[in-house]
């Protein structure tokens, strides 16, 4: 029924615009899909509608209330333009609004997976370390190395008590008697052996010095 | 090792002769009563028929949290000095301190060990072969007594059972005050029994009770390892039968020799 009309009004329109060609062009915007107007259309739809308003004043009071209703006619295809439109853009927006979200996301992971990324080069692994090649107090021995020095260190020190306690006795004149105390206690319940005494020192060095070597 | 010097050593200074068995810190954590030595080892001594005790080394090994104050503590009852400043052990370090315990010459060789996590691979394997391990806290810092049960068992571990004598050493006491000191005692007397230690607060800055602790240590060590000799000694004569008395003592010589070596073992 409104494409009768809309025909009708059509080929009256055409009727009456006799002389201008281009009159028929306007008209044709009413029947786009919504979805190619342009700019240029929605001018020609102002056009077309401002004319349409202009004759309702003009023409006879008879003709008036058929004016009116071709021109609510295009007016309602324009609302039902208009409501395809924001339909549509409405749409428009909540998809694109759904996709800013998940490129935002996915930024986000990548800003993380790039600065994680940094210390990943790195550290290789979770028991893994890295060392500034570059840093003068980097780790650099071995434990094993440790381990010998600090034997090593503990073998100089001993050697170091045992010299300290002979100076001692030196410098106490305690050497002129050649003999130590302790030693003669030692000797007393083993006069028999009075050989052995040099080789009981020596155990008592080796004793001294009996530094369990670690595992 | 090798030396060809002979070893002469001079005689103890006064503090370290030890005539009268040293007491006990607490009663409620102590690991004997006595107040004299055991009659056995008295008269051994007395009689200088004490094999080769005289020439024994015992091996004490001091364990805890990280600058609880192990190193402090050694180094005022060895060197009687303090240093305020504080410095990390590296690994292990070691002082040997001569005493004259009843009349026989008697040395402690006490291992310090470092109480930072990335040492312990080190020091743990000096741990073997103690006779004494001491383990230590800090009396202001009530985790590092918590802590005592780990190390304790970490030591044990490397260590024949019932082979050590275990001391709780509560440091720092000069930092704390009386009343929180006696409260801290008590849950450390509470951890010590559980142990089967013997506990001691001590304040290596002062002093305090720092000489009379070691005394003690070296006193309980001297008796376990004189009677451990004297039985040895004895079931020997049992053996050989009434043998001669000078080869008995050669002989109780040459078992407590090996006695040692695998004890202390040997570099």
């Amino acid at each position: 029924m409104q494409a009768e009309q809309h025909q009708e009004e059509e080929e009256e329109e055409e009727g009456e615009g006799g002389g201008g060609g281009g009159g028929s062009e306007p008209e044709g915007t009413f029947r786009k899909s919504p979805f190619q107007l342009t700019v240029e259309d929605v001018y020609d739809m102002s056009y077309v509608l401002g004319r349409e308003l202009h004759k309702i004043g003009s023409e006879p009071r008879a003709e008036v209330p058929a004016r009116v209703a071709q021109v609510q006619f295009k007016v309602v295809s324009v609302l039902e333009m208009l409501e395809a439109l924001v339909n549509d853009s409405s749409l428009t927006v909540e998809a694109l609004r759904m996709e800013r979200d998940s490129l935002k996301r996915e930024v986000e992971e990548l800003r993380e997976q790039g600065s994680r990324g940094t210390a990943e080069q790195v550290s290789l692994g979770p028991n893994k370390m890295v060392v500034d090649l570059t840093d003068a107090n980097r780790p650099r021995f071995t434990l094993q190395e440790l381990r010998e020095v600090l034997q090593e260190r503990n073998q100089l020190k001993a050697q170091l008590m045992v010299a300290q306690e002979e100076l001692q006795c030196y410098k106490s004149g305690y050497m002129s008697q050649k003999q130590d105390p302790v030693e003669l206690i030692r000797k007393e319940p083993t006069v028999g052996s009075a050989s052995g005494s040099g080789s009981e020192e020596k155990t008592i060095i080796k004793r001294l010095f009996g530094f369990k070597r670690p595992r | 090792m090798k030396t060809t010097l002979l070893h002469v050593v001079p005689p103890v200074s006064r503090d370290r002769i030890i005539s009268h068995f040293p007491k006990w810190y607490t009663p409620e954590a102590c690991l004997q009563f006595k107040d004299h030595f055991h009659t056995q080892v008295g008269s051994a001594c007395q009689r200088r028929n004490t094999g080769a005790v005289g020439l024994k080394i015992s091996k004490v090994v001091v364990v805890g949290d990280l600058y609880v104050g192990k190193t402090s503590l050694i180094n005022r009852f060895c060197k009687d000095v303090f240093d305020r400043d504080y410095k990390a052990t590296i690994g292990v370090d070691f002082e040997i301190e001569r005493f004259e315990i009843a009349g026989v010459p008697y040395s402690l060789q006490i291992w310090d060990t470092a109480g930072q996590e990335k040492f312990k691979c080190i020091a743990s394997a000096y741990y073997r072969g103690a006779e004494i391990i001491i383990t230590v806290f800090d009396l202001a810092d009530i985790q590092t007594l918590d802590h005592t049960k780990q190390w304790l068992q970490d030591a044990l571990r490397e260590n024949e059972p019932g082979s050590s004598f275990i001391f709780l050493v509560g440091t720092k006491k000069d930092l704390v005050s009386t009343a929180a000191c006696e409260r801290t005692e008590l849950d450390a007397i509470h951890y010590a029994n559980e142990m089967q230690a013997e506990y001691w607060s001590v304040s290596a800055k002062t002093g305090e009770n720092v000489r009379e602790f070691f005394s003690r240590v070296a006193a309980l060590a001297f008796e376990k390892s004189m009677l451990m000799e004297l039985e040895k000694s004895n079931s020997r004569m049992a053996q050989i039968g009434a043998g001669n008395l000078i080869n008995i003592e050669g002989t109780s010589l040459e078992a407590s020799e090996t006695n040692h070596q695998a004890n202390v073992g040997c570099c």
